[in-house]
């Protein structure tokens, strides 16, 4: 079953590994396939909108592409729009709300923060528009690692803290549908470095009962190897003469080769973690990425070969 | 004595952060000063770096005298551990045992402690004091809790310290009547039942006790965080952003230039870490410069091999290249403050010899800091 038959997928990992440009890249390719699909940053984020030359994001859905459209949540947002679903009187939210003592207890409440913006992608999950769903697709662009964690947690950790009640019934609905890998899965970015691979690996144990989502790793930004035979560098080496200008050739070669025995561990080690497949990336020395080079790491992350 | 000095490193998860906090420390170290670095959770080969155990909130001496030549000065490390520093703080501020005794087991409490937005930070910033009170140190590092943004970091205890101000404790603390609450301010009412409606009522409930008790805490806490406050506007305290050239390196360097700035918070200046070096030119190498292949290398991998060594310089020219905007930028909004340029490191840092090459390249940054 491929990715683009789920209806979120959240993007996580180490921070500055990509994840907003794998969430972009997987956004164009859905779209590119037909899905009807909605990219949400979470937790005010803004990037997604430059990366297609549209205006800045907002909590109004607004679109990208043919097919591909965006928004930026924010807890605060969030919690309003979650509030006038529940209370239907505007009157008594602006009463509560306006209140000067709401802003810092609504901080008071641990994982609210988190777990109201899990729901509005619910919510935008379950949108129907003439009778049929909205969305075919919902990617998350979702907060590093740690905090990441937390916030797929936070249905629980609201559970946990409520143990019934209305908040309970409601967080509950949104852990089912997180929980569910046949409707949820999980993409986690890494880097082809110890430090990155390390923390994937990480993350990946401490997902525990999460572990069955995982249905991507996307290792970003590998460089091209200097040659395939690495083992024979060594003893290549020695035959060159030490000039000047073939030592610096030859320490620039020791750091490429070096990079390129890390990028094979940490596929070594990356590969075949929770069963999900392995994708690459290759590292682009262009800053400004276009919609076609988004489209083309997109259908790499989707399991094209070229 | 002088006073100790105070350095706090912000940046965005993935930026180095804590390999650079940890080697700065070392570096402060070397030139002979006491030093606590305190770390929010490093990866195992760091700890492993110090040379300590598993890291906890008690410091533990760094062995430098392992190093060839030993320092003078001294290093302490901790990892900060969230409920043992607010349980201390609770036992600290709290009037009387009961009182104690109630928050520690207070169900909310345990949420509170561990996962409440800005708890982390405001905890960190409790340890720092803690540290800097102590007198035991010439200079206290600290390695910020990883974060999408730098900038966060500035802003948690500002909303911590708000929950902990009027608001929602006073509101919530005051004596409640048979209904549960008291009707303090037009409207209290309609918020409670909305809240419980929105929350459910035990939990609410809950909350409340929690706050009941916490009010004698209070003045401790606020007199506590108007000293942290201080502190960190002082003359003794430097923010320093570490980064590296990535492209959105520059909106985050500027947003916390023009924050430090509005909050008259002292700013220390830039490391940009994993800054490709560039090479001394950028054509291929000549044939000429090739040797004869050495038999035991077949023909077709000893082709590829030349080519990839030949083409070593003009690889490294364009990476370097690509990274130059980004590096221009950064400097131009540093302005006047330093910029300091680490240069990428082939492997990660696994031992005590690894971070002290790393620390060396911080000894301009030690020497000028240490200046002012």
């Amino acid at each position: 079953m491929s990715l683009l038959d789920k209806r979120i997928v959240l993007v996580t990992g180490k921070g500055g590994v990509g994840k907003t440009t794998v969430t972009a890249a997987l956004g164009v390719a859905a779209a590119a396939a037909g899905r009807r699909t909605l990219i949400a940053e979470i937790g005010g984020a803004r990037r997604i909108h430059a990366l297609f030359g549209a205006p800045e994001s907002t909590y109004k859905i607004a679109p990208l592409t043919k097919n591909l459209s965006s928004l930026s949540i924010t807890a605060d947002e969030a919690i309003e729009d979650y509030v006038l679903q529940q209370i239907r009187v505007r009157a008594l939210f602006q009463l509560v709300f306006r209140n000067r003592v709401m802003g810092p207890f609504i901080d008071a409440v641990p994982g609210l923060h988190d777990l109201v913006q899990l729901g509005k992608v619910f919510d935008l999950s379950r949108q129907t528009k003439r009778g049929s769903l909205e969305w075919d697709l919902l990617l998350i662009d979702a907060p590093a690692t740690g905090h990441g964690l937390t916030m797929l947690a936070s249905p629980l950790s609201m559970m946990e803290l409520t143990g019934r009640g209305p908040f309970y019934e409601n967080a509950r609905l949104v852990h089912d549908v997180f929980m569910d890998p046949a409707r949820t899965a999980l993409a986690l970015v890494s880097l082809p470095e110890e430090m990155p691979v390390n923390e994937t690996l990480d993350l990946f144990a401490r997902l525990g009962p999460y572990q069955r989502q995982v249905q991507l790793i996307a290792l970003n930004e590998l460089h091209p190897e200097p040659f395939g035979a690495l083992d024979l560098w060594e003893q290549a080496r020695d035959s060159f003469e030490a000039s000047p200008a073939v030592a610096e050739a030859l320490r620039l070669t020791d750091r490429a080769v070096a990079r390129a025995r890390r990028q094979r561990l940490a596929r070594e080690r990356l590969t075949g973690l929770g069963g999900a497949p392995l994708r690459e990336l290759p590292f682009l020395f262009r800053r400004d990425l276009r919609e076609a080079d988004l489209l083309g790491l997109g259908r790499r992350l989707l399991g094209a070969t070229t | 004595m002088s006073a100790t000095r105070l350095y706090i490193c912000c940046g965005s998860g993935g930026v180095g952060k804590t390999t650079t906090s940890a080697a700065f420390a070392l570096q402060l170290a070397m030139s002979g000063q006491r030093v606590a670095v305190l770390t929010i959770d490093p990866a195992r080969r760091l700890a492993d770096s110090l040379a300590v155990g598993p890291l906890g909130n008690e410091p533990q001496s760094v062995p430098l005298e392992r190093l060839n030549p030993a320092p003078g000065g001294q290093l302490d490390a901790m990892m900060l551990d969230m409920k043992a520093t607010f349980d201390d703080v609770v036992r600290r501020f709290a009037p009387d045992a009961e009182s104690r005794d109630r928050i520690l087991q207070n169900r909310y409490y345990r949420f509170v402690s561990t996962r409440l937005a800005g708890s982390h930070e405001y905890m960190a910033m409790e340890r720092i004091f803690a540290l800097y009170e102590s007198g035991q140190y010439d200079a206290v590092v600290l390695d910020t809790p990883p974060t999408r943004h730098a900038l966060e970091f500035l802003k948690a205890p500002e909303r911590m310290s708000n929950l902990m101000d009027e608001g929602v404790m006073h509101w919530l603390s005051l004596p409640r009547d048979s209904f549960g609450f008291r009707a303090l301010e037009r409207g209290s009412e309609a918020v409670v039942s909305v809240l419980k409606r929105l929350i459910g009522g035990e939990t609410i409930e809950e909350i409340a006790e929690f706050f009941h008790v916490f009010q004698g805490m209070w003045s401790g806490f606020r007199e506590r965080s108007g000293l942290v406050r201080a502190l960190l506007r002082g003359p003794n305290t430097r923010f320093l952003l570490v980064t590296t050239p990535a492209p959105a390196a520059r909106a985050e360097a500027q947003e916390f230039v023009q924050l430090l700035r509005r909050d008259g918070l002292p700013f220390g200046g830039f490391f940009v870490n994993r800054v490709l070096p560039a090479p001394t030119t950028n054509q291929a190498l000549s044939a000429e410069l090739l040797p004869d292949r050495p038999a035991a290398i077949p023909q077709a991998d000893w082709a590829e091999i030349c080519a990839g060594v030949r083409q070593a310089t003009v690889n490294q020219a364009r990476l370097a290249g690509s990274e130059a905007p980004a590096l221009a930028e950064l400097r131009r909004e540093a302005g006047d403050a330093p910029l300091w340029t680490l240069p990428e490191q082939d492997t990660d840092v696994h031992s005590l010899d690894a971070l002290a090459a790393v620390s060396a390249l911080l000894a301009p940054a030690v020497a000028q800091l240490s200046r002012r």
